[in-house]
């Protein structure tokens, strides 16, 4: 993330609570959309004690074994609500319920024990055309004391219109080839087969049997009260047949799937390509592809992709 | 390799295997071992006896058993100052425990033991539900009335339904059979090589029941005199009626009839040194002559859940300087007809060799008719940690009658992706 020291700094007191903030994002403001400006503040808090009690209960939800050390996806969740106050605040450009986390990285720079006091902030940053709407990215960042622990890029894509401007010719576009396939599916992406020819098999290694109260069980412990992850009819409200799971949960879940594969410091991305709905079964699959390992949340049969990522 | 003396294995005793929810249907794990454990200490006169220790385990096990085999020993007609212990290595269990007693009698610090295991499908342990079983924990972690009042309110109708063991490997959530069938695919097993094993392993155990091989390795329990699952009367064109229950859609070769049922029951296996056989006047089997144990990685899906035997066995013959042809006898547990036949099938394969095992030329196929000669756990039933002790008992037997120097060699393949091998000689 930008690291200029004389940016903006809204230094927080308590990490804020989500479903204040989804609220929060619901009052009517008039927002400078696509050809807004992204707020320039980093939003902070400083000296944060980790919940081990809650640490513990989301190691069981995501299918962690319980260590000292924390996986990359905690520190997520622990910025994730930075990223969310930043997100619902009035002079941000677009609106927080219609953005989707289409994509996710993360740097673990090295093992972060759950006793470490974390000083975490979150900006956002490079708003900017995309096929099919308007994306941009939330930056994380752990430190413990001045040291740089994690740090994360949280892309959304708001569909619909895109900065005045952009060129019409979609295929100019940087994020061209990750335009989805189908309009009516944000998360589907074209040009999967080019970004992620991996050797990883047609057929799912693992099956993950989720139940329909997965969303709640991982709303508890990650605080990301969403209403599409609670209960079929808030789901329904937002256009989902069903329930849907975390994205953050899944990607968590193959994490842990990788656990004793991953190195101390690691680099995870994840692409979010089709939501999970609720209950189901997933397949999960994962390859070495050189230094790094290549994994894949599927349908049963390995036919659809829900989540493609890489550990390096 | 040179050991301070010979571990020697004396002789066994079992209880007829059960079919799940059959004859030991309300029966426990503690009831099974101890019926082996009394007929093995009749056969050999072991009673009021101080022995080195037993050794024993059982995979499905409840938390009520955590001191299983010290328990039955207690509850035996050993004498109560004989030491036990639990050991546990999935469908390897009783072979491990033979491994474990042998290893300390060659080394001098037990002169014997009895080894094996129990397992019981049908009195499989029923947990409560995560929710449950963590808010009664904080109810009894509690201090005060007010917490433990806390504790039990946080209990939800959900949290209710009890949990049952699941047939699955928990970082794949695949079920044993739906793994194998994998496996048995990417080999190309056919279904009749299948059936033809399974029909055999039935005909060959039938046989050996009738000939009276088992008179002295089994002692009846609860009015079962004989493996409840044998069917004699099984041949490979009824065996061809069944339809697959693992794997999916074309080229599915596995059912219900060339894959082991689950079943109850025990087996143990007495070793000594050879002094201490002497002593007694007891006859002397078999030497135990070496063991390995392998592992794969079958959670990346880089090899199959029960391919570890075909890594431990080219492990072992490389240090006992021997050939897979240098056997009298091959016992290779039957979880599944095809494990057998891609067991065998790997050890013959030139690529597997070579970029598997790193040999220049594969170990070469054997002489199948010195395969489970008095069959095997498709026709006596498989229960779970009880298998190991059953093949120890039998195949020393086997050997003893074939002569002295007479070589056989068990290969046992278990959840977790692990293999348990070891090699018999008869002294």
């Amino acid at each position: 993330m930008a690291s200029e020291e004389d940016v903006d700094v809204e230094l927080l007191d308590t990490l804020p609570g989500i479903g204040v903030e989804i609220a929060r994002a619901l009052v009517p403001t008039r927002r400078g959309g696509p050809d807004g400006q992204l707020p320039t503040r980093r939003v902070m808090i400083t000296d944060l004690e980790q919940d081990a009690e809650r640490f513990t209960a989301y190691s069981r939800v995501c299918g962690f074994t319980l260590r000292d050390s924390v996986p990359a996806t905690w520190l997520h969740v622990l910025t994730f609500p930075l990223q969310v106050h930043l997100m619902a605040a009035p002079d941000f450009p677009l609106a927080l319920a219609g953005l989707v986390h289409v994509s996710n990285e993360m740097r673990l720079h090295r093992p972060v024990d759950i006793g470490e006091r974390l000083t975490l902030s979150s900006s956002a940053a490079d708003l900017r055309a995309h096929r099919s709407g308007t994306q941009l990215d939330l930056l994380g960042e752990a430190r413990v004391g001045d040291e740089v622990v994690w740090t994360g890029r949280s892309t959304y894509l708001a569909r619909g219109k895109r900065p005045s401007g952009s060129p019409e010719d979609a295929g100019s576009l940087s994020a061209g080839a990750e335009a989805p396939a189908d309009p009516q599916n944000p998360y589907e992406k074209a040009g999967e087969a080019s970004k992620t020819a991996t050797k990883i098999g047609e057929v799912p290694t693992a099956l993950w049997r989720l139940p329909g109260g997965l969303g709640r069980e991982y709303a508890g412990v990650s605080g990301d009260v969403n209403p599409i992850h609670l209960t079929p009819l808030t789901a329904k409200a937002f256009g989902f047949p069903r329930t849907i799971a975390h994205g953050m949960w899944t990607h968590a879940r193959a994490l842990a799937a990788l656990e004793g594969r991953l190195p101390g410091a690691y680099e995870a991305s994840v692409e979010f390509r089709k939501p999970v709905l609720l209950p189901s079964t997933v397949g999960f699959s994962f390859a070495r592809e050189g230094e790094d390992l290549a994994f894949r949340v599927t349908s049963r049969d390995g036919s659809k992709v829900h989540l493609a990522g890489t550990v390096a | 390799m040179a050991q301070a003396r010979n571990a020697v294995i004396v002789g066994g005793n079992r209880i007829p295997f059960g079919k799940a929810g059959g004859a030991y249907a309300s029966v426990s794990n503690q009831d099974m071992l101890t019926a082996a454990l009394d007929g093995l200490v009749a056969r050999f006169g072991l009673a009021g006896q101080r022995v080195g220790e037993v050794a024993a385990g059982a995979v499905l096990k409840h938390s009520r058993d955590f001191n299983l085999t010290r328990e039955t020993v207690l509850g035996s007609a050993l004498d109560p100052t004989t030491p036990a212990y639990d050991l546990q290595q999935a469908c390897g269990t009783g072979l491990e425990a033979v491994i474990q007693v042998a290893n300390k009698i060659q080394l001098g610090q037990i002169d014997s033991a009895i080894a094996g295991g129990v397992d019981s499908a049908s009195d499989a342990p029923i947990a409560v539900g995560e929710g449950l079983r963590r808010a009664l924990l904080r109810a009894n972690h509690a201090k005060t009335t007010a917490q433990r009042i806390q504790a039990f309110a946080s209990i939800r109708p959900g949290d209710l339904a009890p949990e049952t063991p699941r047939n699955s490997e928990p970082r794949t959530g695949l079920s044993m059979g739906e793994h194998q069938a994998r496996t048995a695919k990417e080999w190309g097993i056919s279904r009749e090589a299948q059936d033809e094993l399974a029909a055999a392993s039935h005909h060959n155990m039938a046989r050996a029941w009738d000939e009276g091989f088992f008179d002295d390795l089994v002692t009846p329990f609860r009015k079962l005199s004989k493996d409840q699952g044998l069917r004699p009367e099984t041949s490979v064109e009824k065996l061809a009626k069944l339809s697959p229950v693992f794997g999916k859609g074309e080229g599915a070769t596995m059912t219900a009839g060339n894959s082991t049922p689950l079943s109850d029951g025990a087996a143990l296996v007495l070793v000594s040194s050879e002094e201490w056989a002497a002593e007694r006047n007891l006859p002397v089997l078999a030497r135990f002559v070496d063991a390995e144990v392998a592992a794969v990685d079958y959670v990346s899906g880089d090899e199959g859940l029960l391919m570890a035997p075909a890594y431990a066995v080219p492990r072992l013959l490389a240090r006992q300087g021997l050939s897979l042809q240098d056997f009298d006898l091959y016992e290779i547990h039957e979880a599944f007809a095809s494990t057998v036949l891609t067991t065998l099938a790997a050890w013959e394969d030139e690529e597997f060799a070579a970029e598997r095992l790193g040999l220049d030329a594969p170990l070469g196929a054997i002489d199948r008719s010195r395969l489970n000669v008095n069959g095997s756990s498709l026709a006596a039933g498989h229960p779970f940690a009880a298998t190991g002790g059953r093949i120890v008992a039998s195949l020393a037997k086997m050997l003893s009658d074939k002569g002295p120097g007479s070589r056989g060699l068990i290969s046992i393949c278990a959840a977790g992706g692990q293999g348990v091998v070891a090699i018999l000689e008869a002294v």
